[in-house]
């Protein structure tokens, strides 16, 4: 015990393999599991108009407001799905259609992940298909018109004089659309209800 | 006979970078209650500034501090001067290089999307280079020391030299993907405070505690189970940030079960600061609160931290303002209090005098101290509240954002204190350097 407190190499060493230890289960195991880059069933690569948003989506830190993962909790199937006027107003049936929890498959494609932490907004994992384009225009050049109440900031510098969305914002809008529907849950909700 | 030169002077950069980024982080709470203020330009808006403060607090102040008072305390814990003063002075200077590079990259939009990991290859390499070249400064020092045997806080420096080295590198390899990039994100965030912060404060505190109350170190043998065990566990938690996520249940469970063993380590340091404290309660100087106050904060956010990685608890807590509440409790009251008190300590010993002003420092404590209760205290309860409330999909979203705005009022008004005790201690540190060129002290 004595010569880790006297020799300094010895004592680097040790704390190397011990961290090495750690690392290996816990990221290298992962990291080798093939199964975690299997794509879901309905997944596609992002176009590039959609891959330009994310990196607006990067750019600007939308991260560090807006999660993107519906978690295995039922609070937020229910809360991040399809509501019961919504799916009515949409498909002609009244049910609440539950989002799916967020799967490994649905994130082949992101690089970086933009999985994120911290809900100052909602999540954002299934909003693809929620509002149309011109909600989200009206929405990111100021979230205050469609959501009294909001704290997001407004992104007045994507909209030119007229405040004509630039192209950039398009872009924003395409990767927001795309959000989620790597499992085509709304339409499989809605076939499923109506299967019943 | 010892020179300090490139410990007073991180220590002086340090603090200008905690004053900036602190004013960025009280923007930031600004914004939480006015959203519009500074709206409508890009670099001011809060997806920008929040990495700008994030990095800023930790690489700009707190590593930066630390590693100040890791060049004032490792000569003296050696019986000799430090390896190369003219390298640590250009360690200084490539750290201040990155870190104007690191506000002037962000600021415009140029970053990794990986939380904590924001910053672009080229100062990432910057960042490794300057490690390096903190390493070769550190263990050169070791490597002549004239005691054989090593001081507890010693280990913790040496451990934390390559614990950085580890998940830095690792963690900014540009090869990974999908909920794997997540995990490693995790992997990375989570050690960057157990792997760099914590043992960098608690191996300052280890030095500290015992010089400013006289006391000698509670337990040796405490000192080495808190140390192993920490080096054995932590690494394997990163993954209770993603806990209900989409990566594999086995990894979320090894997480919680790391998490819980956590409480070991934590709970002998916290028994060894308090053994040594023992009897200096009542008469503590300014030096000595912000040590006291420090330990008890690090024991509550280690208690905190653990329960936060149960299922029961995590589904409630996890996502909302508690956890930012939380984070400051570790980075502000702990280990920000452990340099700050090592700083006190430390930069008039250097200079061979008294501390400019005594009440200045009172003030600074008690002003971060209640600023830090209330500002925590504020996002804990609100964070709750809305956690709870997201459990019922009945409650619109906007509705839960608008029951915080109380909570980031309060939030606001504690920054305000915050931010204004800092500003005390870093007029009180500069004068204090001053006084060496003539001027008189003010108040003994
Ligand atoms: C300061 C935190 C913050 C930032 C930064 C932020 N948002 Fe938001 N966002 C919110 C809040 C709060 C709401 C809920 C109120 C509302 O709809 O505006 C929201 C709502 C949304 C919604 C509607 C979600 C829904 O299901 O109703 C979308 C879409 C959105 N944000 C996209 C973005 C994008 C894209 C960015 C980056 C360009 C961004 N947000 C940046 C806070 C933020």
């Amino acid at each position: 015990m004595k010569i880790v407190e006297t020799k300094s190499v010895v004592l680097v060493v040790f704390v190397a393999l011990l961290a090495l230890l750690g690392t290996y289960f816990t990221m290298v195991v992962p990291l080798m599991d093939q199964s975690l880059y299997e794509p879901t069933a309905d997944a596609t690569p992002y176009s590039k108009l959609e891959l330009r948003g994310k990196e607006i989506y990067q750019r600007e830190g939308c991260t560090y407001c807006h999660t993107q993962q519906v978690r295995n909790l039922l609070a937020e199937t229910k809360r991040y799905g399809m509501g019961e006027e919504e799916t009515f107003k949409r498909y002609g049936v009244r049910a609440l259609i539950q989002a799916p929890p967020s799967q490994p498959g649905e994130y082949v494609y992101d690089k970086p992940h933009l999985l994120g932490t911290r809900r100052v907004g909602p999540d954002l994992a299934r909003v693809g298909g929620k509002y149309d384009n011109s909600w989200h225009i009206n929405h990111l050049r100021d979230p205050r018109s469609t959501s009294p109440g909001s704290i997001m900031p407004a992104y007045s510098w994507y909209f030119d004089d007229r405040g004509q969305p630039t192209k950039d914002a398009i872009a924003l809008v395409a990767y927001l659309q795309k959000l989620g529907t790597n499992i085509k849950w709304r339409e499989q909700g809605v076939a499923r209800v109506k299967n019943q | 006979m010892h020179e300090d030169k490139s410990a007073k002077w991180f220590i002086f950069v340090s603090i200008v970078f905690f004053l900036v980024t602190i004013l960025i982080g009280f923007t930031m709470a600004i914004k939480f209650v006015f959203p519009e203020f500074l709206g409508g330009v890009g670099i001011f808006s809060f997806g920008r500034i929040r990495a700008i403060h994030t990095n800023g607090v930790l690489f700009g102040w707190l590593l930066a501090a630390d590693m100040g008072l890791a060049y004032y305390l490792v000569p003296r814990l050696c019986g000799v001067k430090l390896f190369s003063e003219k390298l640590g002075i250009a360690t200084l200077l490539l750290w201040v290089v990155i870190v104007l590079g690191a506000v002037v990259t962000l600021a415009s939009g140029q970053t990794q999307a990986r939380e904590y990991l924001e910053l672009v290859m080229w100062l990432d390499v910057l960042v490794t280079v300057a490690w390096v070249m903190f390493a070769v400064n550190i263990f050169g020092t070791i490597a002549k020391r004239k005691y054989p045997q090593m001081y507890v806080s010693l280990w913790y420096i040496m451990g934390t030299i390559f614990w950085t080295a580890l998940i830095w590198i690792v963690g900014n390899l540009p090869v990974y993907s999908g909920v794997n990039d997540a995990n490693v994100n995790w992997w990375f965030g989570h050690n960057a405070v157990g792997l760099i912060f914590t043992p960098l404060g608690v191996a300052t505190a280890y030095y500290f505690i015992p010089k400013s109350t006289g006391n000698p170190l509670y337990s040796h043998r405490l000192s080495l189970i808190g140390f192993w065990t920490i080096a054995f566990l932590y690494i394997w938690t990163g993954a209770h940030h993603i806990l209900f996520g989409p990566i594999p249940v086995w990894l979320q469970t090894v997480a919680i079960v790391f998490s819980i063993s956590l409480l070991i380590p934590v709970w002998t340091v916290i028994a060894n600061f308090f053994g040594t404290l023992k009897g200096k309660w009542a008469q503590g100087n300014y030096i000595v609160k912000f040590l006291m106050s420090g330990t008890v904060f690090y024991l509550l956010t280690c208690i905190q931290g653990p329960m936060h990685s149960l299922r029961s608890v995590n589904q409630i807590v996890s996502k909302t303002d508690w956890i930012p509440g939380h984070a400051h409790m570790a980075v502000f009251g702990a280990f920000s209090f452990f340099a700050i008190a090592g700083i006190y300590f430390a930069v008039p010993k250097i200079y061979k005098t008294t501390l400019f002003s005594a009440k200045l420092a009172e003030w600074h404590f008690w002003l971060s101290f209640v600023g830090f209760l209330g500002f925590s205290t504020s996002l804990w309860i609100g964070g709750f509240l809305q956690g709870l409330q997201w459990m019922d999909h009945t409650i619109a979203f906007i509705d839960t954002v608008k029951a915080m705005s109380p909570y980031y009022v309060v939030r606001l008004l504690s920054a305000v204190l915050m931010v204004a005790g800092q500003l005390l201690f870093a007029l009180n540190i500069f004068k204090t350097a001053r006084i060496q060129a003539g001027e008189p002290a003010l108040a003994a």
